[in-house]
This record gives structure tokens, sequence and C-alpha cells, in this order.
């Protein structure tokens, strides 16, 4: 993403240089706006508004509890998050989670109980209905829900949000390599739908600010 | 001629030597350690992130990390959602190693206490070519990301 926005920056530079060569003599280059489209880096915004939303996962696992838990029935028409990952991840998995409990935390308190927020762990093996028990609070929120199972069902829920994820694998070694998602992705209270993707790259302010139309199912 | 073509080679291995050593002394690997932190831990298990900075024109690697926290120190790589264990980072000749958030990072495993925010971690970074270096990890709050401010 850095490596990106470098890109970007680079070409936006190229392309106000090769501009300006042109526009020797005329109007200022970007009088016709051209230099302010290429200056506008979509990217730069975290959320992804989906042209073709994803119906939710027909997904039953096990919360933390070690109660099922039926995704479609207990979220219907409440705005979702939805994040796969996994305890033994040191930064990505805590960071997200930690960061949509910062936003989650600006929101009304009404709102704040409306919003589920769901961690479906990507290492089912180590990560029991007790480890997510410990952790997610800690990482993320009390109120968080987070859900196990076995790993095939896990792998094709992720699938059809269109998250590829591969099991946890087992290094010479005998260090386990687990993998997460890289999105997390918002399901409207009006469709239940998953109409928006927020990338790794999403800081709290950026949630912070979502949130509030997240929850009323409208476009961030 | 045997000794005259001794003599010749000797001064241009002292030559080549003088202008080897002149190159090395002026191109070693000079590391300074940047924006160094750790995110409040969850669980057994820390992050680390910091910039080495390579201000001299030869490359180094950083090839272990040593800490009071954790008796297993690891490097790893992070990419598309997969991190892995690598036993040693390359820090380029005029430029920098940089272990940020959703990158590369040190993880500590089996830490021995907590540390909490306002703390300090100590660790020791070692080198292929320089000396160890000493930095204290400054603890923040677990969304701190200094790339995005």
């Amino acid at each position: 993403m850095r490596y990106k926005t470098v890109t970007a920056a680079a070409l936006a530079l190229a392309a106000t240089l090769s501009l300006s060569a042109c526009g020797t003599g005329g109007e200022p280059a970007g009088a016709d706006g051209s230099v302010a489209d290429v200056s506008a880096p979509a990217e730069d915004k975290a959320a992804t508004v989906l042209d073709r939303p994803f119906e939710k996962p027909d997904l039953v696992l096990t919360d933390t509890t070690g109660k099922p838990y039926d995704l479609r029935e207990r979220t219907k028409g409440k705005p979702t998050l939805i994040y796969f990952g996994y305890t033994h991840c040191p930064d990505v998995c805590p960071l997200t989670m930690s960061n949509i409990a910062v936003a989650r935390k600006q929101l009304p308190k009404a709102d704040q109980d409306r919003l589920q927020v769901v961690f479906v762990t990507t290492d089912p093996e180590r990560d029991t209905a007790a480890e997510l028990a410990k952790w997610l609070p800690a990482a993320g929120d009390p109120s968080f829900v987070g859900l196990t199972g076995d790993f095939p069902t896990i792998q094709a829920g992720a699938r059809q949000l269109g998250i590829g994820i591969e099991p946890s694998t087992e290094e010479q070694d005998g260090k386990i390599v687990s993998m997460h998602g890289t999105q997390v992705v918002a399901f409207s209270p009006k469709t239940d739908q998953g109409y928006v993707l927020y990338s790794e790259d999403t800081t709290p302010d950026d949630f912070a600010e979502d949130l509030p139309k997240i929850v009323k199912g409208e476009n961030p | 001629m045997n000794r005259r073509t001794t003599s010749a080679l000797a001064a241009a291995l002292a030559l080549a030597a003088g202008l080897g050593l002149a190159g090395c002394s002026a191109s070693a690997p000079e590391l300074k350690v940047d924006g160094a932190f750790m995110p409040q831990p969850v669980g057994d298990m820390a992050g680390g992130f910091l910039t080495v900075v390579n201000t001299g024109g030869t490359a180094d690697r950083l090839t272990s990390v040593t800490s009071s926290l954790s008796d297993d120190v690891e490097l790893h790589e992070s990419k598309d959602g997969k991190m892995r264990q690598v036993t040693s980072l390359a820090v380029p000749a005029d430029g920098e190693l940089k272990l940020a958030r959703g990158g590369d990072h040190l993880m500590f495993l089996d830490i021995k206490k907590q540390p909490k925010q306002g703390e300090e971690v100590d660790v020791e970074l070692h080198f292929e070519k320089s000396e160890p270096i000493s930095v204290r990890l400054p603890v923040k709050e677990r969304t701190h990301n200094p790339d995005h401010r």
C-alpha cells in the first residue's frame, strides 16, 4: 500500500510534469480539471462500495460460549461487520479488531448495540471457543462475536465473500503458519447484503467516519 | 623480471587494498534505528515495529533480535494475509528496513509479562556486519500506527 501510494504519487508527479510540459504558453495545467482527475486517487478512500454486493453466507458455527451461532438468523436486519482472522496473529488481526472497537465506541449507544461485529477464526484448530473468549474482548470488545468451527465450513463462508483463506500449515520446525483475510465486509441492515469492503489499511478514524452510515445501510 | 612482476603486483595489490579499505571505510553500513514501538499486546505474543536506516553505502542484514520480554523473538515477513518466519531481513545500502503495521515485523512469542501502554520493552538488534544496536520500544495503544496520521 505504501508502495502503491508512492507509485501513485510518482505517476501524479509525472503526469503533472508532462502536463506542464505540454501546456507551455497555454492555460495553467489543470484548468480543465485534468490534473485534479489524476491527483484524486480513489484508493485513498478506505471503503470500497461494491457494485454487486455479497449475499450473507449461510454459516452456522460455534460462538465463544460454545453454542451454535447461525449468522443469518442472528444478524438479520442488523448492521454487521465480518472479519476472518486468528488469535496467534501479532499485528493485523488485533489491530483490525481494535480499530473497529475504537470507532464503535464513538457511535450513539443504541447504534453500538445494533452493530454486530463478527470475528471468524481462520485457525479453528488453535482457536477454540475458549481461546476466542479470552482473546476477543482484549483485542476488540466484549460485545464482539467470535466464531469457530470446522475449517472447510469457514473456508466456504469466506469464499462466498471473495475472501480466500487456506488451512494452517505446519512448517518443518513445527511452527504453525496461519493466514487472515485482508478485508472487513460490512453488511447493510436494510438488505442484509455485504456491500462495503474495508482493507487492512483502514484506520480507526476511517471506521469512525463510516460507521454512522453503515448502521443505517447507507453508502459511506 | 620475476622480481619486477612481483613488486608490480605488490604495488597493485597495495593500491587495490588501499582503495578497498578506503572504499570500505567510506561505505560500511551505518545504521540508526528510528520510530520503534510495540502495540500493547493481546495474549501471549507481541509485535514490534521499527525502521533501520542505513546511511552507509553497504547493505547489511538484520539477523536476530533478543529481548528480556521473550526468549523467542522472530523476524516475520507478511504478505497477502500470511506471515512467515525468515532468518534475516535486508537493510539495503543507503536505504532502510521498515518494519510497519500490516507488513514485516518482529514477533515476540511466549512473552514473560504483559507490557502496558507507557512502559518500554528493551530489545537488541543483531546484524550480519554491524555491531548490535540496543533499542527501547515504547508500548503504544493497540491501534497505534505512525503511518496513519
